[in-house]
């Protein structure tokens, strides 16, 4: 059984070679491949789902052996309950993003093999173990973000493409300054480079010098992690890449973006920042805290402020981001929890989001809520396409947190848990969701409702296609807003064993 | 005597079969005649020697250090590492030359001809153990080398980049020998191993000559490896030079010029150790600002020439780094940072070369669209603009990291932060680029003649070295790491 995360792991590129070994002409033929990849992939993480044991929070699906033995790297992978969810989430949203590029016609072969080998190192990222293997697919997964953005991109696709990879490199080039440094602090042993052998406050009394100045070990190389997860995640100030990468990005990168790529953030805070530097943590779990806060006002009045579509979900992405991040500073079991679930959370409901303008986009042409000149860029969408509305509002309300669906409830949780903690934080942190539901249905309003754009006429409503691969996330956004349980159970133990340990600091 | 001599020949093959090929190739040259076919079994013939002595070179890889000719000469492991990446490096220029339209058809074994002759130079710097030999090895590399940068000779650039590297190359020698004269003043030899053993006993007024004179002659092998201040020569040379004399310059007498500061900061700046602080801070402020100069110019550049000329000084700073922890982690540090730059230099150029060619001219938009043309090389060269910039899974990234890895375990944590700034901002101009070759619309069908079957196919085969070396890297990490330096 433990081969199965290698499965997961390099089917995709198995997939990628073999989409690169098609004829160029045979579109098709690289569109079903690339489909039956993802799908086995799905099913394969689903066979995971069964066999993971949530009574315990030790790693589980281990595959180990030496890669670079002189520097004791390994290639180590395993995964636990947190990044369970995560594995589930990234499988299910490369079938998805597959079904929803079948329009895709430039250059089809390239797009869905780097499509493939996308979802291959960011699985690679959740599953690494090893210090040195997480940072080769943490900066591997740029190269096809790159190409991705920058070929099949929008109109300013070019700075996009650049401006998002510099700024992860800016972010990733400290985090390997950090992981060397613990490295040799952690004495070069047969452990030095495994993620789960520096955990535990193993670095709380050291110190280093830079330019004369004594720095804490543990707050400055915090910080240094810091800045990269944040980078990614991303937290205000951080955060002026987002906007350009997914408005010039084509929908199925997008949906990927959000998705998954910013849980990498959040996730990094989760497996190495908090873990190992338990006490620069705790001490700076009130910077973490407002950062959030700015990041969820910030990001949902920003939203409130845009009129092309997109640009609106992306700013809603900073927002409840923003929320995870509160979570996490509680350091409480709820708050944990609710932030872990609001990973996954956010990650259906924002992919349903960009879907969806994808599909209008694809009609259209254009993503104006209001366009340049002042006039509607749609009106009376409800009456045209019924079935592209009915996915909308339940994707929407997913979004804005409505009880009953899936983002309430890890709201709810992230608000519980932080409450005791830093409750002025809590108190503004609730206009957030205040102000997300009034941006998003402004934008409804003025798209759905009122009277029928001359433009909107012709539109076809989601044709099968898009109705097929909207189910299954659906599906997650109504069930897991009734009974979280199923994901809750899986990272209970996994989250727990993280409280337990940030509670001695 | 003589037979005792003769003896140490035996030790010095690689370098007999240069001079041997250098000497028959002068020949050659003037008996064959002008034809295409006459050239490229002339070329095949260099190549050919070449090889045998990169074979009697790898024999020699697990040795033991050896000193011949009264302790002129080291062979130890380190220089033989060194001199096979001076050979790779040369035998890389010397194909490329083949193709080039830079070398005008009548001058290909000329190009060879010094080519060699560099060699030679780099290949007794590197071995070099006493001050005379040192320069001896260091001017050879030189006076071929202004030669060789006006190959080009109707164009204005090119002679203009033969003279300014002869006169900054003079100056600098000059200062250099300087320096020397003043180290045998103090010191009374100019064999190393007696100089050092006088070193820790050095106080007062001995020692601040000692130091000045040391920095005097830095200033002739800092200028070979062009670290700042002394890099202003490497834009304009690398420019106006023809492009396989440029492949040429970025990796050969780089290579020999880091063998010697490395050979030359180990011997002296171990055992003193007011010496050894003042060194390592020089070093760290060099490397620092060689990184930065080269880098923050590079970005504003337009010609890939340029580009690839104040990269190579921002590598260099890079590779520095190196030499201040003054261990053997260093070193090896370095010479798989060789290995690696050597290959992605001359891919770099290689296809540069072949574009430039097409179209007369070597700037950005002979790239544009590259990806739709040629795939393969588009791909390539996008592989090792990523490489250069230290980006995982090419072995550019595993260089950086080595690099990285000696500097944090001196707690250098300052220097290891102006490194990581400034490999962002290398990776932006080297971005630049792969986006007009990727992200640019192609001007039309045109193919590049330049990419026949076999030039591809020998570019494919530099690359396996980019990509490999990045995933599979532990073996040559072994054998970085037992071509130890000697230093008795």
């Amino acid at each position: 059984m433990n081969g199965i995360l290698n499965w997961i792991l390099w089917l995709p590129i198995i997939g990628a070679v073999a989409v690169v070994a098609i004829p160029n002409a045979k579109d098709n033929v690289i569109r079903w491949v690339t489909l039956l990849t993802t799908t086995i992939t799905l099913i394969l993480s689903v066979v995971l789902y069964s066999k993971f044991d949530t009574s315990t929070a030790a790693m589980q699906f281990v595959v180990k052996f030496p890669w670079i033995e002189q520097f004791h790297i390994n290639y180590h992978i395993g995964i636990d309950g947190i990044t369970m969810l995560m594995t589930f989430l990234n499988a299910l949203l490369f079938f998805i993003c597959t079904l929803s590029s079948w329009t895709v016609t430039k250059n089809v072969k390239a797009y869905f093999a780097l499509l493939l080998m996308l979802q291959s190192s960011v699985f690679g990222v959740f599953f690494s173990l090893d210090f040195f293997l997480f940072y080769v697919y943490w900066e591997v997964m740029l190269l096809p973000m790159f190409f991705l953005i920058g070929i099949w991109g929008g109109e300013n696709r070019e700075y996009a493409a650049i401006k998002f990879f510099l700024y992860t490199f800016f972010g990733s080039i400290f985090m390997l300054v950090g992981i060397i440094a613990l490295y040799y602090a952690s004495g070069k042993g047969v452990d030095s480079f495994s993620i789960l052998a520096h955990q535990g406050g193993k670095y709380v009394n050291e110190t280093v010098t830079i330019f004369g100045h004594t720095f804490s070990f543990e707050h400055l190389f915090f910080w240094f992690m810091f800045l990269g997860f944040a980078i990614k995640v991303p937290v205000f100030p951080f955060h002026t890449w987002l906007p350009h990468a997914h408005v010039q990005a084509p929908t199925a990168v997008s949906v990927i973006l959000a998705g998954v790529l910013l849980k990498m953030g959040t996730y990094g805070f989760l497996r190495i920042a908090f873990p190992i530097f338990p006490k620069a943590a705790v001490d700076s779990s009130t910077i973490i805290a407002w950062l959030g806060l700015i990041s969820v006002i910030y990001g949902a009045f920003c939203a409130m402020a845009q009129d092309d579509m997109k640009k609106l979900i992306a700013y809603s992405s900073v927002s409840h981001m923003g929320f995870v991040m509160l979570g996490l500073s509680a350091m409480t079991v709820q708050g944990m929890n609710g932030a872990v679930l609001q990973m996954f959370n956010h990650g259906t409901s924002t992919a349903m989001m960009f879907l969806l303008v994808g599909i209008l986009y694809e009609r259209s042409h254009h993503r104006w809520i209001v366009k340049p000149d002042g006039s509607k860029g749609y009106g009376g969408l409800s009456t045209k396409l019924p079935k592209y509305t009915v996915v909308f509002i339940i994707g929407m309300f997913a979004s804005l947190g409505l009880p009953g669906l899936s983002g309430f409830i890890s709201e709810a949780l992230i608000f519980l848990g932080i409450y005791q903690k830093f409750t002025t934080i809590t108190v503004i942190a609730v206009v957030g969701l205040l102000i997300g539901a009034a941006y998003l249905l402004w934008m409804f309003k003025r798209m759905f409702f009122g009277e029928v754009n001359p433009s909107t006429e012709k539109y076809e409503d989601m044709n099968a296609r898009e109705v097929f691969y909207m189910i299954p996330l659906c599906i997650c956004v109504v069930v897991f807003g009734i009974f979280p349980s199923p994901l809750l159970n899986v990272m209970k133990a996994s989250v727990g064993q993280l409280v337990d340990l940030m509670a001695k600091f | 005597m003589i037979q005792q001599l003769f003896g140490f020949l035996s030790y010095y093959i690689p370098e007999v079969v240069c001079v041997v090929l250098m000497t028959t190739l002068l020949v050659a040259e003037s008996a064959v005649k002008e034809e295409y076919a006459s050239r490229g079994k002339i070329i095949g013939y260099a190549l050919a020697m070449l090889s045998v002595c990169l074979f009697f070179l790898i024999q020699n890889l697990g040795e033991a250090p050896l000193y011949i000719f009264h302790n002129a000469i080291t062979i130890d492991p380190f220089s033989t590492l060194i001199k096979i990446i001076m050979v790779l490096g040369t035998m890389g220029a010397i194909y490329l030359s083949f193709s080039s339209k830079d070398i005008y058809p009548n001058l290909k074994s000329e190009f060879a001809i010094m080519a060699v002759g560099v060699l030679i130079g780099g290949m007794l710097l590197a071995s070099a153990n006493n001050m005379l030999t040192l320069y001896l090895g260091l001017e050879t590399l030189s006076i071929l080398s202004y030669v060789m940068s006006t190959l080009k000779r109707d164009e204005s650039t090119s002679t203009e980049a033969g003279l300014k590297y002869v006169l900054y190359g003079g100056l600098s020698a000059g200062v250099a020998l300087y320096g020397i004269s003043h180290l045998y003043g103090v010191l009374g030899s100019i064999q190393f191993v007696e100089m050092a053993t006088k070193l820790p006993a050095l106080e007062g007024t001995n020692l601040l000559v000692v130091l000045i004179s040391f920095m005097l002659f830095f200033v002739g092998i800092g200028y070979k490896i062009s670290v700042f201040p002394f890099h202003m020569w490497t834009p304009d040379v690398y420019q106006g030079s023809p492009i396989p004399v440029t492949a040429f310059f970025a990796i050969v007498p780089k290579m020999a010029g880091m063998a010697a500061l490395l050979r030359v900061s180990f011997i002296f700046f171990t055992s003193n150790s007011a010496l050894n602080v003042s060194w390592v801070g020089l070093m760290l402020v060099i490397s620092a600002m060689t990184m930065t100069v080269g880098n923050v110019t590079a970005i504003g550049q337009s010609s890939v020439k340029r580009l690839l000329a104040f990269s190579s000084i921002g590598h260099v700073g890079l590779m520095i780094l190196g030499v201040v922890t003054l261990n053997g982690e260093g070193v090896r540090a370095i010479l798989f940072y060789g290995i690696v730059y050597m290959f992605m230099t001359l891919i770099a150029f290689y296809i540069t070369s072949h574009l430039s060619d097409m179209y007369g001219s070597d700037s950005y938009d002979v790239f544009k669209g590259l990806i739709y043309k040629h795939p393969t090389m588009a791909i390539i060269m996008a592989g090792v603009l990523f490489s250069l910039a230290g980006m995982p899974p090419f072995s550019g990234f595993v260089a950086k990291f080595n690099i990285f890895s000696v500097v944090i375990e001196k707690k250098l944590y300052g220097i290891a932060i102006v490194a990581a700034i400034n490999s962002v901002i290398a990776l932006y101009y080297y971005m630049k680029l792969a986006k007009t070759m990727i992200f640019g619309q192609s001007d039309g069908e045109v193919k590049v003649l330049g990419f026949t079957p076999a030039n591809q196919a020998v570019i494919i085969a530099l690359f396996i070295p980019v990509l490999f070396l990045g995933i599979f890297w532990e073996k040559v990490m072994i054998i970085s790491g037992n071509a130890v330096l000697f230093t008795k």
